[in-house]
């Protein structure tokens, strides 16, 4: 240890009057190392330390419960691209919020909050699914960089850009536990209306339609069965919200409010975080839907 | 259970693809392109580990612009299946090696003759005449080397690709969503129609 | 001098980094680069060094190099400081194709050409790159047209035609008179070349010119096209300059150089 300091205070003045390439690289180049520096545990394999710690599916007993369990879904339309999610978070079988905000606005100057309001707000929309805390902390480090890519270009960043940061990103980080599941939407004048699906193994994929999360099979069914690429705005919104109810409905893991969102040329809509219940019934009775479902006593 | 399948013949290599991105029980996406133009006369068919299949081809796909760029010429198929083995192999021994196996197809520019490659995550490299990856091999390879000859015309490989996907329709219990096909010639790389909608019957 | 001009990161007390200008000296004694805006192209035309008589000119390094696909970069200075910034520049151009999947603007690579330029003004044991460069080319998917210079310093900056290196003060002048927007292919290479031969006595076998349109690579104009702009433009020179001779031969005198009627103009001599 005091080796150490000694010869971190004992160098030559001039010691560092070359610049490293890499000192050289960071000064001029944009963007910075995209691994940033975390402190790790003083164990070998990280990963199964994680997976040991935070694992509720083999050990129930596990020291940290991560918040799991989602449906999301996203997909484009002759109108744009309509993303819609549930609202629950999971820690095991415990439900610890019915109220997550799991569509997050990426990419914006002045970036307004989710301001009640029916004008279109520029930028992009990520989504959440998998563990929470790294969906909300990588999409805001994705954030910051798009928010940067901004300013040194004087332009938006476009959706394959943005997504590639963040795939670059979870590459990086395979094989150290990362788990997330996300889609990013977004119209640019250069592409279009334009989605990507990303995962913590690295996987990045263009698309036109996703849903992930441990309810995706079930939103797939609907969604599937009643997607057109010319639905009108109604149809669609109507559709996207549909899905996630039947997820909402089948799987445990997901549930609370609908969280529905346009993104268009403007930019991106919010259509509400409502109540799956009011909704459910009234599918149910005005439609005569979920018949397993008896109202009766 | 993804598809990669390469046949030469006289003056072509066909690489197809399949098309399903799969990821769990999902299909992600049933139009996915497993392939990347590495420069103007080869191509590069990839499939494996999530993630690493994507990253290692666009980063070879990178380094053989770049050669090209500073070099003004272009790299040989000869040339870039050995560089894409030594970096395989250079990851191989690394702290997280990809794992990605590859079919790599080219005109020579010089030779005027086409050349096929197979290489694997293991950093194996052959040169073949046709070639298969993952589950395919077992079904496909026999068809070929009973009906594949180094003189076929274009048509003629394009029909003994057909033979073959009509045998993973056949047998191979998923649905792999159809294969895409792109064909390098002397002219380039160019996608290829291929009818995957065709029903086959069992016996 | 007293010293300053020795130790690199030191500015003299006048505010001078010596070996920056020395770097723009450098650059003033290298062959002539010329890049023109066009409606919807861009050329660069150069002057290329003559060749010595055992010289290969087939396989010698151009002075137009290719950066990526869509953006091409000339130069005026040190051919081997050239060759080293060219290199990092391909590499960034690539590097960027591979972390954000879009092909670099042509304002980006500039930037970074500019910046590492800059970094060489104040970094310790470096010298800066005696070079400065015309960056040309099209955005991905983008039809503007698009010329940039970069010099030692790190300054950057955009353009509609420009000149660097030997007699780029002629040339420049030269296009400021002759540049109109809007100009179609046709012209805005005539008037590349036109401008170069403003200083390129040995005409068109000491020119290479390259063209960029909108998705497009690069496209070099082959010496015999190259000739015969040549052959025009000195016939059309030759033309002008005899009806100038019958005319000043012919008329007294009648050329008027300020319209009298105005004023409110103030005159100085």
């Amino acid at each position: 240890m005091m080796d150490q300091l000694v010869r971190q205070y004992s160098r030559s003045p001039h010691q560092n009057e070359f610049y490293s390439e890499q000192e050289q690289h960071d000064l001029t180049e944009g963007l910075p190392p995209l691994s940033l520096k975390f402190s790790l545990p003083p164990v070998a394999n990280h990963s199964a330390f994680l997976r040991a710690m935070t694992d509720d599916h083999s050990n129930p007993n596990c020291p940290i419960k991560l918040a799991h369990g989602t449906t999301t879904l996203a997909f484009r339309f002759q109108g744009g691209i309509i993303v819609c999610t549930d609202s629950r978070a999971t820690a095991g079988s415990w439900i610890a919020s019915q109220t997550v905000k799991k569509v997050i606005p990426v990419s914006r100057l002045s970036r307004g909050e989710d301001k009640p309001g029916s004008e279109p707000v520029p930028g992009l929309l990520g989504t959440m699914a998998g563990g929470a805390a790294d969906c909300q902390y990588w999409l805001r480090y994705l954030s910051q960089q798009c928010t940067l890519h901004e300013i040194r270009h004087k332009r938006r960043i476009t959706v394959a850009a943005a997504s590639k940061i963040l795939a670059n990103l979870t590459y990086a980080y395979k094989g150290y536990g990362l788990s997330m599941g996300t889609m990013l939407a977004g119209v640019t004048p250069q592409e279009g209306p334009a989605l990507y699906y990303i995962d913590s193994d690295g996987t990045r994929l263009p698309g036109n339609m996703f849903c992930v999360g441990s309810g995706q099979t079930f939103a797939y069914g609907v969604l599937d069965a009643n997607y057109r690429y010319d639905l009108t705005e109604e149809e669609a919104l109507e559709l996207g919200r549909r899905s996630i109810l039947a997820a909402m409905h089948r799987d445990a893991y997901s549930g609370g409010f609908i969280n529905l969102y346009h993104v268009k040329e403007e930019g991106w809509v919010h259509h509400g975080f409502n109540d799956m219940n009011p909704i459910f019934w009234k599918t149910k009775l005005e439609k005569g839907e979920f018949s397993n479902v008896t109202s009766e006593l | 259970m993804e598809v990669l399948l390469g046949i030469t013949g006289k003056d072509f290599v066909i690489l197809a693809a399949s098309k399903a991105a799969m990821r769990g029980p999902t299909i992600l996406k049933a139009e996915d392109d497993k392939t990347k133009q590495l420069n103007e006369h080869t191509l590069m068919a990839f499939s494996g580990e999530a993630g690493d299949t994507v990253q290692f081809a666009e980063y070879i796909q990178a380094n053989v612009q770049l050669y090209t760029m500073r070099n003004d010429t272009e790299l040989s198929p000869n040339a870039v299946a050995n560089f894409v083995r030594g970096e395989l192999a250079r990851s191989l021994r690394s702290r997280n090696p990809y794992t990605v196996n590859l079919l790599l197809g080219g005109m020579d520019k010089i030779s005027q003759k086409p050349h096929l490659y197979w290489i694997d995550y293991l950093a194996s490299l052959a040169p073949v005449p046709y070639a298969a990856h993952g589950y395919a091999q077992y079904y496909c390879l026999s068809t070929l080397d009973k009906h594949h000859h180094p003189d076929i015309t274009l048509e003629q490989g394009m029909k003994l690709l057909e033979m073959c996907t009509d045998e993973l329709k056949r047998r191979l219990p998923i649905d792999y969503k159809g294969v895409l096909v792109k064909v390098v010639t002397k002219d380039g790389v160019r996608e290829e129609p291929f009818d995957n909608n065709r029903i086959v019957k069992s016996a | 001098m007293s010293g300053y001009d020795r130790a690199l990161s030191v500015f003299s007390p006048d505010g001078h980094v010596f070996q920056v200008e020395y770097a723009m000296e450098a650059v003033k004694r290298g062959t002539c680069a010329v890049g023109v805006k066009g409606r919807d192209i861009v050329v660069l035309g150069c002057e290329k060094r003559s060749a010595l008589k055992l010289q290969d000119t087939r396989i010698t390094p151009s002075k137009i190099a290719v950066l990526d696909n869509h953006a091409i970069l000339a130069f005026a200075g040190l051919n081997a400081d050239a060759r080293i910034l060219i290199d990092k520049a391909r590499l960034e151009a690539q590097s960027h194709r591979l972390t954000v999947e879009d092909p670099v603007t042509i304002e980006y690579i500039t930037k970074y050409v500019a910046s590492v330029q800059q970094r060489y003004t104040q970094s310790g044991g470096v010298r800066p790159f005696g070079i400065s460069t015309l960056v040309v080319g099209f955005d991905p998917n983008d039809k503007t047209p698009r010329l940039y210079q970069t010099e030692p310093s790190g300054i950057y900056s955009a353009w509609k035609a420009n000149a660097i290196g030997r007699s780029s003060k002629t040339v420049r002048e030269f296009l400021e008179r002759n540049h109109q927007d809007e100009m179609d292919r046709e012209q805005t290479i005539q008037l590349t070349i036109k401008s170069l031969l403003e200083v390129v006595q040995t005409g068109a076998k000491n020119i290479e010119v390259a063209i960029m349109s909108p998705g497009k690579t690069i496209e070099m104009l082959p010496d015999d096209q190259i000739e015969s702009y040549v052959k025009n433009i000195e016939t059309e020179k030759q033309e002008e300059a005899a009806k100038k001779k019958t005319r000043t031969g012919t008329t007294t005198a009648a050329i008027l150089t300020r319209s009298g009627g105005e004023s409110s103009e103030t005159t100085r001599e």
